[in-house]
């Protein structure tokens, strides 16, 4: 298992500003209704990074993602996608930006089979070539979800349901991935398969911000964490760095 | 040529008993029955001007079998009563988990092909040589076109369904339609001694069945329930009455009325979208429960005195260009809303297979994964609500011209139900089935139920039960109505001809509940 470092990979985007900053939020505040769910959180993902974002139930992990993906608006504060401000323009206009979510609790389109939901995944391009190229991907990622192509996404067990979710959010071909806790609900050893196929997939180039229970499985995969605590930035740094620091491993990682 | 056609004759069924192609097999099979038994028994089913095949055979039992016309009555009869019965002796087989066999589907389609042009020939006799006392006491004239018509379209589809029962499974959509489209073409033809008759079929079977598709559009592929649907089907009928009669002296033909009609209604769809957008199920169900009250509400306190209040609008023009003249017979509404509704099948079925109708299916599973997959849910809900009310409006437009009155009453609740039923009945999100659902309910609420009285006392007196006379059917309608809804529902929950997504769904529910039985065992 490599400490992935950071792959180089030129930015094809023709981004007018010229920026190494996939995902760049700048002291956002979130609210449900009156409830704060974040206060100032600050959070950036280079090119071809894989960040991880651990934190308790209810420190605003889910949040964070779904202020990204624009099915919340932040309050106040900016969410920037490759340098250019992206907060209440739409979940559908972001997605085609380039932000694949693959949300809390898998959310498929149940009575869809497999198939359907991947190619729902591709809804917003028009590419038929790559479509049917990046379907061969996850098909090669996920052998098993080829085997079940026809078969109904809510009658799959909870480790193919949660390929379908990541195959289904690859399908938009993401610049960045952002996957909500996937191992949760599932057997250790798919929670192992299923993180080397996130590793595998941002080997290819997709920079990936992961939220996750198991924290030093997050912090071995990813580059970098934040820890969120009460729906702020607790504490930011290299993997390594979090690993080592006894706050962590006290509170995260049972040590 | 000889093996395909011994294929397509062949009797081996595929699929389970509960697959939607064994349901158009039963559908055909029953209605072939039906239309046998009402083509013998059409002045029960018409009324007192229309006589049935079977009629000559009664009067010729009293008497005695005095001609060649009897005679081939007596034939037809016995062809008619096996195949009256082969649903049941299909059903019974069935249960005893057998078929019945090759041999058997061939008599049928024997039996089928031979009570065709058997009725026929009877009809050229009568109508051709009917000086003759050929049909002993019957008078020319007492058989009806449409008696003869039902029964030769019950014996052309028994020999369809049984005799190609493998294509009729198979090929189920292209079945349903190669035995309806014909039927539904040629319904004025068939049954022009029956005015009334005409009129339900404009009137309430195509208006209705134009209104269930297009509230399939919004609560079976968008998902959104709607219970206020008769709102914009008032919209369309009093946009129609305010451009084509004298309330305001506007006369523009129903050509370009139907699609204004349908432009305001959609307008409105989207009038009443926008603001619950964020509104699913049961709140959703509430907003349009109130739309579809005040709209009618509206059109009564006769808002800006458009609308004639309680009275509504009268006179409402009927199209007359040359020999095509509306008001003399509802059979040119009936014709061309038979050719709008095609029109509109058509269309529907590419947007439901299209980007768009793809978009409405993912909204309906999951609203937030549909949003991150980049669909506009806003536009997307919007589009399902305006396209679904145009339909409406559409529908309202040739209601108002066919029935030349519109007032508020018009477009209560009860329509907003009974369009719901169809489309629940006839199977949520599926086109055939919403089709099928129309109808079969337009039938029982528009026709069967106000005629149970008259029924019931022609057969009190043909079979001398008084009692049956006396019963008031009228007030029992919405029970029977109630109590069919109930069995449909228990017996069949996906309707008549569950969606895919539905019928995937329940038997996977069977699956799973198999397996959990299993698993508790183990």
């Amino acid at each position: 298992m490599s400490e992935n470092g950071q792959p180089v990979v030129a930015t094809t985007a023709d981004t007018s500003t010229v920026t190494d900053k996939v995902i760049d939020l700048r002291a956002i505040d979130v609210y449900y209704g009156r409830v704060q769910a974040l206060t100032r959180v600050s959070l950036e993902v280079r090119q071809g990074e894989i960040v991880a974002l651990i934190g308790s139930n209810g420190a605003g992990k889910t949040t964070t993602l779904r202020t990204i993906s624009g099915l919340i608006s932040p309050r106040k504060g900016e969410v920037l996608l490759f340098g250019k401000a992206i907060q209440g323009i739409g979940a559908a206009q972001i997605a085609r930006l380039g932000v694949g979510h693959a949300p809390e609790g898998r959310r498929l389109f149940a009575r869809m089979t497999v198939r359907e939901n991947l190619d729902m995944g591709a809804y917003s391009r028009g590419d038929r070539a790559g479509i049917r190229t990046d379907l061969e991907r996850v098909y090669t990622l996920f052998p098993r979800l080829r085997e079940r192509d026809s078969q109904l996404a809510g009658s799959l067990s909870g480790g193919e349901q949660q390929m379908v979710a990541i195959g289904r959010a690859l399908m938009s071909a993401p610049k960045v991935l952002l996957l909500d806790e996937p191992s949760l609900g599932l057997a250790p050893i798919l929670v192992d398969a299923i993180f080397e196929v996130i590793r595998e997939i941002n080997a290819k180039g997709t920079t990936i911000l992961l939220i996750e229970q198991n924290a030093l499985l997050a912090l071995k995969t990813a580059v970098r964490g934040y820890v969120l605590e009460n729906g702020a930035v607790a504490l930011a740094g290299p993997s390594e760095e979090l690993i080592a620091s006894p706050d962590i491993q006290r509170a995260y990682l049972g040590m | 040529m000889r093996k395909r056609l011994a294929a397509f004759l062949s009797t081996e069924a595929e699929g389970g008993p509960s697959t939607a192609g064994t349901a158009v097999f039963w559908i055909l099979g029953c209605t072939a029955s039906g239309f046998l038994l009402i083509g013998w028994l059409l002045p029960w089913f018409v009324g007192p001007y229309d006589a049935g095949v079977g009629f000559s055979a009664q009067d010729a039992l009293v008497s005695a079998p005095t001609g060649i016309g009897t005679i081939l009555i007596y034939v037809l009869a016995v062809a008619m009563v096996v195949l009256l019965l082969s649903p049941l002796a299909e059903v019974v087989m069935r249960l005893r988990g057998r078929t019945l066999g090759r041999r058997a589907d061939r008599i049928r389609l024997y039996l089928g092909i031979g009570g065709v042009v058997l009725t026929g020939v009877v009809w050229l006799l009568y109508r051709v040589v009917q000086e003759e006392p050929l049909f002993g006491q019957v008078q020319p004239g007492e058989i009806s076109d449409s008696a003869i018509w039902l029964t030769m379209y019950g014996f052309a589809l028994a020999a369809l369904v049984y005799g190609a029962r493998r294509w009729v499974i198979g090929r189920q959509t292209l079945a349903f339609g190669t035995a309806a489209l014909p039927f539904g073409v040629f319904l004025p033809l068939m049954f022009h001694q029956a005015p009334d008759f005409l009129l339900w079929a404009a009137g309430s079977l195509a208006i209705y069945m134009l209104l269930a598709l297009g509230l399939n559009v919004v609560v079976g592929f968008a998902g959104l329930l709607d219970l206020g649907y008769a709102a914009f089907f008032a919209i369309g009928a009093y946009a129609c009455a305010s451009f084509a009669s004298p309330i305001h002296n506007i006369h523009w033909p129903l050509w370009i009325l139907i699609f204004v009609g349908a432009a305001i209604a959609s307008l409105f769809g989207a009038i009443l979208g926008a603001p619950t957008l964020r509104l699913r199920g049961d709140y959703l169900a509430i907003v349009t429960l109130g739309f579809g009250e005040i709209i009618p509400d509206l059109a009564t306190n006769n808002v800006f005195n458009l609308t004639g209040g309680p009275n509504g609008i009268s006179g409402i023009d009927q199209p007359h260009w040359g020999f095509l003249d509306f008001s003399e017979s509802p059979r040119w509404y009936y014709w061309s809303l038979l050719l709008v509704s095609i029109a509109v099948i058509v269309l529907l079925r590419n947007i439901e297979r299209s980007r768009v109708g793809r978009a409405w299916v993912a909204l309906r599973e999951d609203e937030v994964a549909a949003a991150a997959t980049g669909i506009n849910t806003t536009t997307t809900k919007l589009l399902a609500f305006a396209i679904g009310a145009s339909v409406s409006g559409l529908a309202g437009a040739f209601y108002g011209s066919l029935v030349t009155v519109v007032t508020p009453d018009d477009f209560s609740f009860s329509v907003s139900i009974a369009v719901l039923s169809i489309v629940v009945l006839g199977g949520i999100g599926n086109i055939a089935g919403v089709i099928l659902g129309s109808v079969i309910l337009t039938f029982v609420i528009f026709w069967a139920l106000p005629n149970m009285d008259a029924w019931s006392t022609t057969l009190s007196s043909t079979v001398h039960v008084p009692a049956l006379a006396n019963i008031d059917f009228g007030s029992y309608t919405y029970i029977i109505y109630g109590i069919a809804l109930i069995l449909m529902m228990l017996f069949r929950p996906g309707g008549l001809l569950p969606s895919r997504a539905r019928r995937i769904e329940l038997e996977s529910a069977g699956e799973s509940e198999s397996l959990a039985a299993v698993q508790g065992i183990a």
